[in-house]
């Protein structure tokens, strides 16, 4: 069997190795196509590379020898341009050819450049691919602008601030991390960047980037920024014109069935590329996050080696982190909720306290989201698997007497998540504590 | 995986009192101090219905922690269990958050996060099951066993349900007079 995976990143690589280690009863020649040069990266680890936090060999996930050990072959630097599904065929760039029996689409997005004049002067940079990031981290400036604040546009630029650099990012939108946050908790975020003293300006456009050779100077349509460097994090566009010289259907991304097979046959996708259903709420969605590569590739893996096994869902799960603010954020934000419901139908539930800030979100009595800034964010896990569960809240809080009277057999979380959500332990006293008292006394 | 030989802590809440020794013996391990916060176990209390509960790794078998790690710096040991590898880690939290049980914890010292190693180049098993010999409510035993033990017990408890009440003799004698 000749399995062709294109693309060298985290799914792709999950497929492979997964093949290799649970298809060791069958004949599979694995091919992997990489328009890159080096072996398997984390891109989600460049940040903290540019930022000089760890070594240059930390970000790598696999080395050179593993590929040659588990007999993968690996096409490094070979751009895959075209797919012919009849003759089940891959063309690269170089003009190779590779036959296969299953194909799998793991090449994830590239970079979105948004049509700035002057996005091609010298000194402006991404952090998405290592090739970028070896560039960014080998140039010498004193003044950066972030353009975008998502969770790439804002570690990069913590890393550019722990080198030096004099750091201002600017968002289009209303605040930062717009899809990851609400704006009370991105708000909150946005003043502690401030303190680090990283400059943040909100609802501005780039209009243009100026320069002779190398970059100058950043125009917004509320001022002008003096700079030698800017990072481009715009966000990611899925890959899709490969799949569509193969005839693969794609909307947003490519599109796939429960078992991640794209309407052509053995054509498979996994990992940044594909747009896949959210696990709680079931609308199409593409999160592109690690974790749900990993879990897509794993999906594919054990199709391809015969079973049937069906994928239950992305989940959209980060954590954005900076010096010494941490913050976590699960499910829907307000805005991700406007696509699925009206959002009157949302209930917030909000709490600040010295252990930190806690937002969550629920409709019809079940969590669809939330965010944690702080200590309270510790306990995410407890909200997740309420959230996994579709417990109703609703019920909760009406159990709660119940749940936290003396001798419950309601497990330990329940209790926690009650303490959360800022139901007090005396509600449970007032009632059922007094009752055990007159019982004992009786 | 599973069904190896693999010894796992398997935490008894209902014998614990709350007496902190697991902690006090797994910073010692450690980190040569007494100090709660440098315990990779630690004890959730729940003081108003007199609760306590012991909270630690728990390996998971298809473990979150080690798919959001950005930095690859979660793995699992050949012992099964899951730590993190302090070169690696940037102290970013997403294991924790992503933890069902919030278990792993961040040391005080460099911010990065550490959990239980089950202590296995330590012949005497883990230091947190020693320091609750008096009240067993940690024991480090086989996960065949610790399953099976489970299955047992909750094997009994609903028996109990079926059987018929416990009588006292006297009205065991008076059944049968009648």
């Amino acid at each position: 069997m000749k399995v062709v995976i294109v693309g060298n990143g985290i799914a792709g690589n999950e497929v492979a190795s997964f093949l290799r280690e649970h298809g060791t009863d069958k004949e599979i020649d694995i091919t992997i196509i990489s328009a890159e040069k080096f072996p398997e990266y984390d891109p989600c680890s460049l940040p903290y590379f540019v930022g000089g936090e760890v070594d240059r060999d930390v970000v790598f996930r696999k080395t050179l020898d593993y590929y040659k050990d588990s007999n993968i072959n690996l096409v490094l630097d070979n751009k895959a341009v075209s797919i012919d599904s009849k003759a089940k065929k891959v063309t690269t760039e170089k003009g190779d050819v590779f036959p296969y029996d299953s194909l799998v689409l793991g090449h994830g997005g590239s970079l979105f450049i948004p049509p700035i004049p002057g996005v091609n002067l010298e000194g402006i940079f991404s952090c998405k691919v290592l090739a970028e990031a070896d560039k960014l981290a080998k140039h010498k400036g004193t003044k950066a602008v972030v353009i975008g604040s998502g969770a790439i546009g804002i570690e990069a630029a913590e890393a550019l601030k722990l080198k030096g650099y004099q750091v201002t990012i600017i968002e289009l939108l209303g605040w930062i991390m717009p899809t990851l946050f609400c704006e009370g908790a991105s708000r909150f975020l946005e003043d502690e960047m401030r303190g680090y003293g990283i400059e943040v300006f909100t609802s501005e456009k780039v209009l243009s980037i100026e320069g002779d050779g190398s970059v100058e100077l950043v125009k917004t349509d509320k001022r002008e920024i003096p700079c030698d460097t800017v990072v481009v994090a715009t966000g990611v566009v899925p890959g899709r014109p490969l799949a569509e010289t193969g005839g693969v259907a794609c909307e947003r991304g490519i599109l796939v069935n429960n078992y991640m097979l794209t309407n052509v046959e053995d054509i498979y996708a996994c990992g940044d590329c594909v747009q896949t259903y959210d696990a709680c709420t079931g609308e199409g969605c593409m999160y592109q996050l690690k974790h749900n590569a990993i879990e897509q590739a794993r999906i594919v893996a054990r199709n391809i080696l015969g079973e049937k096994v069906e994928y239950t869902g992305a989940y959209p799960f980060a954590r954005a982190h900076y010096f010494d603010t941490h913050a976590v954020t699960f499910g829907k934000t307000m805005k991700g909720a406007e696509r699925i419901c009206s959002l009157d139908e949302v209930e917030a539930i909000e709490r600040r306290n010295m252990n930190g800030y806690l937002r969550v979100l629920l409709k019809d009595g079940k969590i669809i989201g939330g965010q944690a800034i702080g200590k309270v964010a510790d306990y995410t896990g407890l909200l997740m698997g309420c959230m996994w569960r579709g417990d109703d809240l609703h019920e909760f809080r009406e159990n709660w007497p119940a749940i936290a009277a003396l001798g419950s057999p309601y497990p330990w979380q329940a209790r926690k998540l009650g303490q959360l959500l800022g139901l007090s332990a005396l509600d449970a006293k007032g009632t059922k504590g007094s009752d055990r008292v007159k019982a004992i006394l009786k | 995986m599973a069904l190896k030989e693999e010894k796992v802590i398997v935490i008894d809440p209902d014998k614990c009192t709350g007496c902190h020794s697991c902690e006090m013996a797994c910073s010692m391990k450690h980190f040569g101090k007494t100090h709660s916060h440098f315990s990779r176990i630690r004890i959730q209390e729940f003081r108003e219905v007199n609760t306590f509960i012991p909270v630690t790794c728990q390996a998971c078998e298809d473990a979150p922690c080690i798919k959001v790690c950005p930095m690859n710096a979660r793995i699992r040991l050949e012992s099964g269990a899951v730590v993190t590898n302090e070169d690696k880690c940037i102290g970013c939290r997403a294991c924790v958050y992503a933890c069902p049980f919030g278990a792993p914890v961040v040391n005080p010292d460099n911010g990065k996060t550490m959990s239980c190693d089950l202590c296995m180049e330590d012949e005497m098993g883990p230091w947190c099951v020693k320091a609750c010999t008096l009240q067993q409510a940690l024991k480090f035993v086989n996960a065949r066993d610790a399953a099976r033990a489970k299955g047992r017990d909750m094997a009994r408890i609903i028996a109990e349900d079926y059987m018929p009440p416990k009588q006292d003799s006297d009205e065991f004698a008076f059944s049968f007079s009648v």
